[in-house]
């Protein structure tokens, strides 16, 4: 999943200042699991920009709505059936930063801003905490190494073992973290794989991580041909 | 004629080395007073690149001038900095300069240093460089195509002894040393039984090993007890000494442990390092009995 945080408070009310009318547009997926864009993450920042703009007898609108995902069109144009979009001046979207950008394309006539900071692809560790796990390079090297992926766990993307800062099984760049390359050969160790650790694995091909990136399934190429 | 670097390596002597950091500016007055000040007690001066991810001068500049002082370099080629392009495009030009002995390094994280926004390139990684350079030296770069005069190198890696837990990085050594490394620079050591145990493993690869050796300051403790300098380990009974040491005493304690590893001949030599206080090599290797 992907994992956003909220950007600080007055960043939000800076992003939204001058606006008379702003629809809060959240995000049902992803940003929901992770706290940081659903429905109820809406419903606090509503309320906190009512109160602060309030405080500052600025005289402005919000309206909230979350609907199932940002990252699909279809999902998007249906806001249409539920708000009129043109009488607001603004959309503050919960979004990742996809569905920001989706829902900007959608309504490019209006100002979509956003109140995420998109941070990882990621996995839950257990209630409130979520951790980073893919880089989305494009050419994915797990096989080899355990099932731990270095290109983001290693601080240094490192691909052929680790570097000499590790101390009791810690990053030197964080010693709260663990070095990806000691969980690397733990790993290989208990699965009797040690081998694939002396294979050098080579360079990492940055080109076939083209951006701005589109992947279209082979079922479906000959409809955009 | 004085030995090279890689012939003293070869002669099996103990081979004496130390480190200079480049200048932050283009004065290079007390750089040429330390290159002076070590000319005639080491066999070469390795100069690092962006040192604990600090930005100095290039040390191919530095590099140029220790030849032209008459010192041999080691230059330090960190991968932070550069992707695989600019990193053979500086290869081949020290290698127009003379510069022949290349240390490939990841290179410290920029967490550590004075540029912490900066983006830490990590294209490739030292194993990948080391069969870089090897490859630039065959006459071919990374992407195959072949070279209009090809660069001479003696490549070097780097490796901690130290290292916790040892056996992933044991791995990586025996990469670098596959991939072209012909000698290796050790972090600095501050357990000789790790040393022992490091070159237990080389042994193997009958590669050349210096031993890292670093002067301790007490005005550095603290950086050492935060964990400021990654992938130095210092026992803490050595840093209480460090504390109460003065500058004597702190050299004179390098100074054994130089003499400790050559006693040892668990290694061919030694790697000097004084981050700022590179003036006193000269009198850590005189109380190291060299």
């Amino acid at each position: 999943m992907i994992v956003a945080k909220r950007k600080p408070f007055n960043e939000i009310k800076d992003l939204v200042s001058g606006s008379k009318k702003i629809l809060i547009l959240g995000c049902g997926t992803c940003v929901a699991v992770c706290l940081a864009g659903g429905e109820k993450e809406v419903a606090v920042l509503a309320s906190q920009l009512k109160m602060a703009l309030a405080l500052e007898n600025r005289d402005v609108e919000i309206d909230k709505l979350t609907i199932e995902r940002q990252c699909d069109r279809e999902f998007i144009e249906e806001i249409n059936s539920k708000v009129a979009v043109d009488d607001y001046d603004l959309i503050l979207s919960t979004a990742c930063g996809a569905g920001v950008q989706l829902s900007s394309d959608v309504f490019d006539h209006k100002v979509v801003v956003p109140a995420l900071n998109t941070t990882f692809i990621g996995v839950a560790e257990g209630p409130g905490i979520w951790s980073e796990r893919c880089r989305s390079c494009s050419d994915c090297v797990l096989a080899e190494t355990g099932g731990i992926c270095p290109v983001t766990i290693c601080a240094k993307g490192l691909v052929n073992g680790p570097c000499g800062g590790t101390r009791k099984g810690k990053c030197e760049v964080d010693p709260e973290k663990e070095c990806a390359w000691t969980l690397i050969y733990n790993r290989l160790e208990k699965l009797g794989r040690v081998d694939k650790m002396e294979q050098t694995l080579p360079p990492k091909r940055w080109n076939v991580q083209q951006h701005p990136a589109i992947i279209i399934h082979e079922a479906y190429r000959r409809r955009y041909e | 004629m004085a030995k090279s670097f890689e012939e003293a390596l070869a002669s099996g002597e103990f081979v004496v080395t130390s480190s200079i950091d480049p200048p932050k500016g283009t004065d290079l007055e007390g750089l040429l007073q330390l290159v002076q000040r070590q000319k005639d007690v080491v066999d070469a001066v390795g100069i690092s690149d962006n040192h604990n991810a600090v930005m100095c001068m290039s040390p191919w500049a530095v590099c140029r001038v220790a030849l032209e002082q008459g010192v041999e370099p080691i230059m330090h080629v960190a991968c932070r900095d550069r992707n695989r392009l600019a990193l053979q495009s500086d290869l081949l030009a020290v290698a127009s300069l003379g510069i022949k002995n290349i240390l490939c390094v990841s290179g410290d994280h920029v967490k550590f240093g004075d540029h912490v926004d900066a983006k830490p390139v990590h294209d490739i990684d030292s194993v990948h460089l080391l069969e870089a350079a090897k490859a630039l030296a065959q006459g071919k770069d990374m992407a195959g195509n072949p070279l209009h005069g090809s660069p001479e190198f003696f490549l070097g890696a780097t490796a901690n002894p130290e290292a916790d837990p040892i056996e992933p990085h044991l791995i990586k050594v025996d990469k670098k040393i596959k991939a072209g490394a012909s000698f290796l620079v050790t972090h600095p050591v501050f357990n000789i039984e790790n040393l022992k145990r490091f070159t237990e493993h080389t042994r193997q690869s009958n590669i050349k090993v210096l031993a890292g050796v670093r002067l301790l300051i007490p005005e550095e403790v603290p950086k050492y007890r935060d964990g400021s300098y990654p992938g130095l380990f210092v026992p803490e009974a050595l840093l209480e000494q460090t504390e109460a040491a003065d500058m004597e005493k702190c050299t004179e304690v390098a100074g054994n442990t130089v003499k400790e590893i050559k006693a040892s001949n668990l290694c061919d030599g030694v790697y000097l390092t004084a981050p700022g206080h590179e003036d006193k090599i000269p009198d850590i290797l005189k109380a190291g009995g060299i």
